[in-house]
């Protein structure tokens, strides 16, 4: 994508090459740039975070001319829509969208911009909209009305490594994600006052939140109304078995993690290796190579194998992050609330 | 465990809870005066004076008979005539500027150059030195007559992505800058890595060929391009004319670890100035070189944050 010329490519190669190997900023091959993260940045939406990777102590500006040398940032949103089911289905899909301003590929035709958009978002869906990670808090009403989960993701600028940028942002999107609670409405023809000749309806609501106590009224709820609840609701089920992504950049027979783009540009293989941790248990979700290299079975399976503890590392990283963004939004909503009083 | 840090947060914390006005209702906005010699900073928006007494320049709009500034940036004033001058722009280039650019394209008779302008630049085949030649000429440079062959063979020169540093020559009528590389000095870049810095950043020098103790050479482009290589000895060909396998070549010398580090760690305080927006300068770079060395900070702790606030304190400090 970024054009470099031989000679740039050539002293990349050898310097990681070279014993010890030397990144082009010093870094060694398993470290990250600073990669910041904040939960919550897009008010209207069920769900949003903001991540930025390299540089994010110098405000906006994360982008310089041409995209080179400057960091990676995502920002992604969920929107809850109400969407109905259809016959056999169980409902509460999550749909995709991956969106790359121009601005982050100033070279990029708007044709080779589309492509890439689509690719990013083939990408993202097989992992996040697959059955097996759907959460199951999804449901209005059973066999009729469901969320359906929207996730946006934007591609502000691109410095190198946007796929585990990407994942980041989706992840912490999703975690951050609140289900507004809903109660269903059940229209029953009126009994007691059926022999005065009322022909009107009268309206119930069931007292339950999408309880399942009442297994018979599953065939009669058909609509429902949002509860008037002092938070924003409950949060996705099964959250913590959304994958981070880790993305190996292999050069003959080493392998660095977070590349740059002039890095990118001069290693010819890339694995995008995506792992959850639920309760500690690891869970290969994806694997996919890129580049024109070859490489052996033996040499992947070591791969995959550093793969996981990389990606462990990301994990508990950004699970302890995401718990300190949530007590740190709890503290200033309350704030807030008390300012709003006083 | 991986660490994430957090946004910073706007130092003027109140920043939304407050009340703000928009200028047009704002009557409580002063108009300044310009008579101070202090050069003055404006955001965009801002009312830079009234539309009465002075004239628009660049930069700025007329509403509602005021004159408002565009961009953010410092406010020139010549006779009536108010410019701003945008802190972040592209490069704009000057005859006689040294320049850093990537060939983008290669076209009949020329090459389509980025040098950070808004424009890509022109480098003609007829302005840069081509092999041959030199034994039947008697001056340094080979100034043969280009040939049908050379057309034929423009990639053997320069191909699409290839770095160069090279001059402004003149200007098209349409404002695109021409380059030359008819010098020595100029040429294909190999043996190192590329920065780049906002073109503000980058003086005007004595010499923006730069050459650190520490075996690394500088070539600072006006465009904000930063070119940062091994230390090549000059005059290596002295007046014999130049060498258009060596001037053309796409191979790395070797270059050994220290060396190697020595780039880096360069290339990093380059990175770190810049983002603290302190202007380049030789002496600059030196101090901080020195200084990095000297407190024994790690290549990769410079773009980790706290080294940062040190180093460009110290800079800061000195010049």
């Amino acid at each position: 994508m970024t054009s470099l010329s031989k000679a740039e490519k050539s002293y990349i190669q050898s310097s990681l090459l070279s014993d010890p190997p030397l990144r082009l900023d010093g870094r060694s091959l398993e470290d990250y740039r600073p990669i910041a993260l904040e939960t919550g940045v897009v008010p209207l939406a069920n769900g949003s975070a903001k991540v930025c990777i390299g540089r994010p102590g110098r405000g906006g500006y994360v982008q310089e001319a041409g995209g080179v040398g400057g960091g990676t940032e995502v920002v992604a949103g969920v929107k809850l829509e109400v969407a109905g089911v259809g016959d056999g289905e169980g409902g509460g899909k999550v749909a995709c969208t991956v969106s790359c301003s121009p601005a982050a590929y100033p070279s990029l035709s708007s044709n080779a911009l589309d492509d890439l958009q689509s690719d990013l978002t083939i990408l993202l869906e097989s992992v996040l909209s697959h059955p097996s990670l759907r959460p199951n808090n999804l449901v209005i009403v059973p066999g009729k009305k469901a969320w359906a989960v929207k996730l946006d993701a934007v591609v502000f600028a691109d410095g190198g490594n946007v796929v585990d940028c990407l994942m980041l942002a989706c992840r912490a999107a999703l975690w951050d994600t609140k289900v507004p609670l809903t109660k269903w409405v059940e229209y029953r023809a009126p009994r007691r006052h059926a022999a005065q000749g009322d022909v009107g309806m009268d309206v119930d609501v069931d007292e339950e939140a999408g309880g399942g106590f009442e297994t018979k009224g599953e065939s009669r709820a058909t609509d429902f109304e949002l509860t008037d609840y002092w938070d924003e609701g409950e949060v996705l089920s099964g959250r913590e078995s959304w994958p981070v992504c880790v993305t190996l950049n292999v050069l003959s027979n080493i392998h660095f993690l977070d590349a740059k783009l002039q890095e990118e540009a001069s290693v010819p293989l890339r694995m995008y290796v995506m792992y959850a941790f639920p309760r500690g248990k690891p869970i290969l979700q994806t694997f996919r190579l890129i580049g024109p290299e070859v490489s052996t079975i033996d040499q992947l399976r070591g791969l995959i194998k550093r793969a996981e503890s990389y990606a462990r590392n990301t994990w508990t990283g950004l699970e302890a992050k995401l718990k300190d963004e949530e007590a740190r939004r709890g503290v200033k909503a309350r704030e807030k609330f008390y300012g709003r009083l006083g | 465990m991986l660490s994430f840090v957090s946004f910073p947060q706007p130092t003027d914390y109140d920043y939304h809870s407050t009340t703000r006005h928009h200028p047009d209702v704002g009557d409580l906005m002063d108009v300044d005066d310009l008579d101070t010699t202090a050069p003055k900073l404006t955001y965009p928006g801002e009312t830079v004076t009234s539309a009465h007494d002075s004239m628009r320049g660049h930069g700025t709009y007329v509403d509602k008979e005021q004159v408002i500034a565009s961009v953010a940036g410092s406010v020139e004033r010549v006779n009536k005539l108010v410019t701003v001058r945008a802190v972040r722009t592209r490069y704009n280039p000057e005859v006689g500027d040294l320049v850093v650019g990537r060939i983008t394209e290669v076209q009949p008779r020329r090459w389509k150059v980025d040098a950070n302008g808004r424009q890509d630049a022109i480098l003609m085949l007829s302005s840069v030195n081509l092999p041959g030649g030199v034994q039947a000429c008697r001056f340094p440079l080979s100034y043969r007559r280009k040939l049908e062959s050379d057309e034929l063979q423009m990639r053997t020169f320069f191909e699409e992505g290839d770095l160069l540093v090279a001059e402004v020559q003149a200007f098209f009528s349409d404002g695109a800058m021409s380059l030359h590389t008819r010098s020595l000095k100029y040429g294909k870049l190999r043996n190192g890595q590329l920065v780049i810095v906002p073109s503000a950043l980058i003086r005007r020098l004595k010499s923006h060929f730069i050459s650190l103790p520490c075996g690394v050479d500088l070539i600072l482009g006006l465009n904000g391009y930063i070119w940062v290589n091994k230390h090549v000895q000059d005059s290596d060909h002295g007046e014999e004319g130049f060498d258009a396998e060596a001037v053309y070549s796409n191979q790395n010398d070797d270059i050994d670890v220290a060396t190697r580090s020595a780039i880096a760690r360069v290339s990093n305080i380059i990175r770190l100035l810049a983002d603290h927006f302190v202007p380049l300068t030789d002496t600059r770079l030196l101090e901080a070189y020195d200084w990095v060395v000297e407190q024994e900070v790690d290549t990769k702790d410079l773009i980790h944050g706290d080294v940062g606030d040190a180093l460009v304190a110290m800079v800061g400090n000195n010049s």
